[in-house]
């Protein structure tokens, strides 16, 4: 029978989910537009953001009508094609690298996305499937040895590529849905132990290859990204060299004041002070122009969004949507930490963009289809399914 | 299906409480950063994008008293750079081979302290056109250079003048150190001599600046403020170009003619002309002299230790006012004043002269020059004659008159002390007394005491006795001007920006040593014997001006004698006095009075005739 389009909206439609969007797109688009105004090709890098919006509209329209459920079917499938993504950068005639470890999909001249980017929401779909057979309680150490193994194997590609960035994300994604999916807490200990040690057998062996094969650029770790984590720790050495992004971002944020500069204002982004302004550093100029009050305004809209989205994980009709919601709380949250955490010295500085506001069409897309994956499973919380 | 909710309800939560201590641990730092410590993040996002360049005032001009130019300036093209630069050693080394300085030279230039902190460095200055060009069309490689319009002194005469003139240089790390403004920094042209120095500050002006925002490349966005630099005034010296010239040629051709005579070893000197009522200097000139452009864009280090080389005689000196010789018969013109002011002779006194003198008995006796005797002698004879006897004799009436009141006239006639010229190095002489002995022998008991003989040998200009050349001239001056001592000067006044006087130097009397006119009047006509039937009538026959002048030959321990001579003329209404000093040239009589001579036909538009002629008292 047909339902009053009032009700339909009603139950399918998030509506604070879909404000906390449309707030964050808006507050994006003028940012982006701000932060490149003084740069060449202003034009055209907001054009090709918007575009990116409406591109990014497709797969979340198309997520919202699909029955997320049938996702958990084709696990085997999206765990190849996973994999694929990941290192698609690495075969030949398909990759593309630009500026160190961003890597680009690309076939002949044409430059497609950046895979790791989709990488995230199929690792987070793929590690739902697998978590949600468990009914809500990993105890044996069998079965978390076996989700582990399962998180591992993209994490593992993903940081060979190299991909410090998007490694963590991973990370974050395990440990959030790990929670949501059962796992003891124990086991988050023993987890987060065991990768301390991995992480500290890998900058040792790193160390002992750099002198004894004499790479000084790095084998295990790039040495960039070393400089990152060392000026992390002490922003003072080198402020011309690695420390000078940290330092600058911090003189732009904190020279803002509680009010900021005024909207296209301020000197740091104005004369080219902040480095990679309009992506990574995005919000670098909006505490410069907006200060306190719009960074706070943005930190609610995030607020709202992630609210939103909890909302959607706890009347998830099934486990499987849950941890889907939960994978992509999780994935939000520790970029928006890591992204603002670093303009401020509060996290080491990798190249991980902050949500919904920097530039970059793969990086919108696939938050878009994130909200789409949301809304199907809101849409689907009564065990209604269209058609 | 509620099963499941229930189980995770307490999973969301925790969940909610990561998500909120994220944002909070943000807000929260964000609050400390934005808040708390704002103004320091502003402080530097200012020093991010702010330069500030100042702009070099032009230093004002020095022009003689008849308003031709005696220094100038300049444009030239100047490199400076970042100090930023330092921190690239190819582009340092790349900048040594362009501009052709060494590369510890750039990097001293380049992390000069005092300078504020985001200026450019001033590099090399009078760069070569080309240079220029090359480093304007290779910018990319050079960056943070620039080329920029600057000006250097330029000296139409060419050494003309060069020690009252002085030059110029870049300031030392010294003077950097004491200087009391901030805007002063290395790089700044300064003088370094004569009235360069001295009028430092009247002709250095006052910098502009230039503040400007620059972007992360350090290129200009937009000027913010500019202040327009205030140049330096002209000034307008005492000193006669021509005059100036002709004195300095003086002195060569007296070096030339006492090697002609048999001193071969005269290679310096100096000559002064004061007006004497205004204590004016006309020309000051001093041998051997120097370039001063070459010390335009920096010394090279070759030459400085050429200059200041025992061998070179030391150009850099000003000697008419940094040398102090025995004026030897010169000062018997004073000391004659001192014994007619003081009453120690008249002009009728007569002392014999046996040519061997002996009154401070037979085994202190002295000789007079002339060995035969000059037999009875008056002032006005004894002057003409330059009588050591005579002198000798007024030299012991003064000792025995006690009180030393030699020496006391001789300070009130500007003696013994710095005269306070409008130039710097001026030295005080020395006028001897009991106190100075003693003071300056306190290691030699039996030398500690004033003696006769100190007294005698200071009445014929000997002994311990030295005088600049210009302390000479200076009681020349006062001989002929009525009786007081002028402060001589070289600044006639300080020019405004449209040419109008705008400070004038008024004539100072320093001391009036009470000279009668009747007194001035007998001395006067016994100078005047000098040159018509004295020891200098060679010098000045068919001179047509009266000059009242004294030669004088002095004695100077394991030296050739020094040649001088000291005058006034016209001696009816007299304007000049000069004073020419010529060491180890010999006689004053056939060396020196010569080189007045000439001078005084420049002074006196009398046509110039060469005088060859011979002297043989002292």
């Amino acid at each position: 029978m047909r339902q009053p389009l009032s009700r339909i909206l009603r139950d399918r439609l998030h509506i604070g989910l879909l404000l906390a969007t449309i707030a964050l797109l808006a507050y994006g688009g003028l940012m982006v537009w701000s932060a490149t105004a003084t740069m060449t090709g202003h034009t055209a890098l907001v054009q090709r953001q918007l575009q990116g919006v409406a591109l990014g509209l497709l797969p979340l329209m198309v997520l919202w009508l699909l029955d997320y459920q049938v996702l958990k079917a084709w696990t085997g499938p999206l765990m190849v094609a996973l994999s694929l993504l990941i290192i698609s950068p690495r075969i030949p005639g398909l990759g593309a690298s630009v500026s160190g470890a961003t890597s680009w999909l690309q076939i002949g001249s044409i430059r497609l996305f950046q895979p790791s980017e989709p990488a995230k929401l199929l690792f987070i779909v793929v590690l739902a499937a697998v978590i949600a057979e468990y009914g809500g309680r990993i105890e044996k150490p069998r079965d978390v040895l076996k989700v582990a193994g399962f998180a591992a194997i993209p994490m593992a590609l993903i940081l060979m590529q190299p991909d410090l960035g998007t490694g963590l994300v991973f990370v974050a994604i395990t440990f959030g849905m790990l929670l949501i999916g059962g796992l003891k807490g124990r086991w988050f200990v023993a987890l987060a132990l065991a990768g301390v040690m991995l992480v500290g057998i890998v900058f040792g062996l790193n160390a002992v290859l750099v002198s004894a094969l004499n790479k000084p650029d790095g084998v295990l770790i790039k040495s960039y990204q070393l400089d990152r984590l060392l000026v992390f720790i002490d922003p003072a050495r080198d402020p011309k060299g690695a420390g000078y992004n940290l330092q600058q971002s911090k003189i732009a944020i904190g020279s803002g004041g509680l009010t900021g500069a005024g909207f296209g204002m301020g000197t740091q982004s104005r004369l080219n002070f902040i480095p990679e302004r309009h992506t990574d550093f995005i919000f670098s100029v909006l505490g410069e122009q907006l200060g306190f009050v719009g960074a706070v305004i943005l930190l609610g809209l995030y607020l709202a969004l992630l609210a939103s989205a909890l909302s959607v994980s706890g009347s998830s009709r099934d486990l499987f949507g849950a941890l889907i919601a939960a994978g992509l709380i999780s994935m939000w949250t520790f970029q928006i930490l890591e992204n603002v955490g670093m303009t401020i010295g509060m996290m080491p500085i990798t190249g991980i963009p902050l949500p919904f506001m920097s530039y970059g069409s793969s990086f919108m897309v696939t938050n878009l289809a994130g909200v789409g994956m949301l809304l199907s499973i809101w849409s689907r919380r009564y065990g209604t399914t269209t058609t | 299906m509620t099963t499941f909710r229930q189980l995770l309800h307490g999973r969301f939560a925790t969940l909610a409480v990561v998500v909120l201590v994220v944002l909070g641990t943000l807000a929260a730092r964000l609050w400390s950063i934005q808040v708390i410590s704002a103004s320091g993040f502003t402080t530097a996002a200012e020093a991010n994008r702010i330069r500030e360049v100042s702009l070099p005032a032009a230093r004002g001009r020095i022009l003689d008293v008849k308003n031709r130019p005696l220094v100038t300036n300049r444009p030239v093209m100047a490199v400076t750079a970042q100090a930023a630069a330092a921190q690239d050693t190819t582009l340092v080394a790349r900048l040594s081979t362009a501009i052709g300085v060494p590369t510890d030279e750039i990097l001293k230039r380049l992390a000069s302290y005092k300078q504020a902190r985001l200026a450019p460095r001033v590099l090399k200055v009078d760069v070569p056109i080309q240079t220029a060009s090359y480093l304007v069309e290779h910018s990319s490689e050079f960056p943070g250079v620039t080329v920029e319009e600057s000006a250097v002194r330029e000296y139409p005469g060419g050494s003309l003048a060069a020690h009252v003139l002085g030059y110029t240089g870049e300031i030392s790390e010294v003077q950097l150190n004491a200087a009391s403004t901030p805007d002063v920094q290395i790089g700044d042209v300064v003088g370094k001599s004569g009235v360069e120095s001295f009028y430092d500050k009247v002709l250095q002006g006052e910098k502009g600046f230039r503040r400007f925002e620059v972007d992360n490349q350090g290129r200009v966005r937009t000027v913010l403020a500019e202040g327009a630099p205030r140049a330096g005034k002209d000034i307008r010296l005492t000193i006669d170009r021509d005059v100036q010239a002709v004195a300095e040629k003086s002195l060569l051709d007296a070096l030339a003619e006492a090697h002609r005579q048999g001193f071969t070893k005269a290679h310096a000197g100096a000559a002064v002309v004061l007006d004497v009522k205004t204590g004016a200097v006309v020309a000051m000139a001093s041998v051997p002299t120097y370039d001063p452009s070459i010390f335009l864009g920096g010394v090279t280090p070759a030459a400085w230790a050429q200059l200041n080389d025992k061998a070179s005689e030391y150009p850099l000196n000003n000697r008419a006012i940094m040398a102090a010789y025995p004026p030897a018969s010169t000062f018997k013109a004073v000391i004659a004043a001192a014994g007619l002011q003081t009453g120690v002779i008249t002009p009728s006194t007569i002392f014999n002269c046996p040519g061997f003198w002996t009154g401070m008995g037979k085994q202190w006796g002295k000789w007079c020059w002339d060995h035969s005797g000059h037999g009875d002698v008056a002032l006005a004879r004894a002057i003409g004659q330059s009588c050591d006897s005579y002198f000798y004799e007024v030299g012991k009436r003064f000792y025995e008159a006690k009180g030393e009141k030699l020496q006391a006239f001789a300070r009130s006639m500007g003696l013994g002390s710095t005269l306070g010229i409008d130039l710097s190095g001026e030295v005080s002489g020395r006028v001897p007394d009991a106190a100075w002995k003693k003071a300056y022998n306190k290691n030699y008991p039996e030398y500690q005491q004033w003696l006769p003989g100190d007294t005698v040998n200071m009445a014929i200009g000997q002994g311990d006795l030295l005088l600049t050349p210009l302390q000479l001239a200076s009681a020349y001056a006062a001989l002929g001007n009525g009786g007081v001592v002028v402060r001589p000067h070289v600044l006639d006044s300080v020019l405004a920006q449209d040419g109008s006087v705008s400070v004038e130097t008024t004539p100072q009397v320093v001391s009036d040593p009470h000279l009668s006119a009747a007194n001035l009047s007998v001395l006067r006509s016994a100078l005047v014997g000098v040159t018509t039937t004295g020891t200098g009538r060679g010098a000045f026959r068919g001179f047509p001006v009266s000059v009242a002048g004294k030669t004088g030959t002095a004695q100077v321990a394991g030296k050739d004698d020094y040649a001088l001579f000291a005058c006034y003329a016209p001696a009816s209404a007299p304007r000049y006095a000069i004073v020419v000093v010529i060491e180890q040239g010999g006689h004053g009589g056939s060396v020196a009075a010569p080189a007045a001579r000439q001078i005084m036909s420049k002074l006196f538009a009398v046509p110039y005739k060469v005088v060859h002629t011979t002297d043989i008292s002292r």
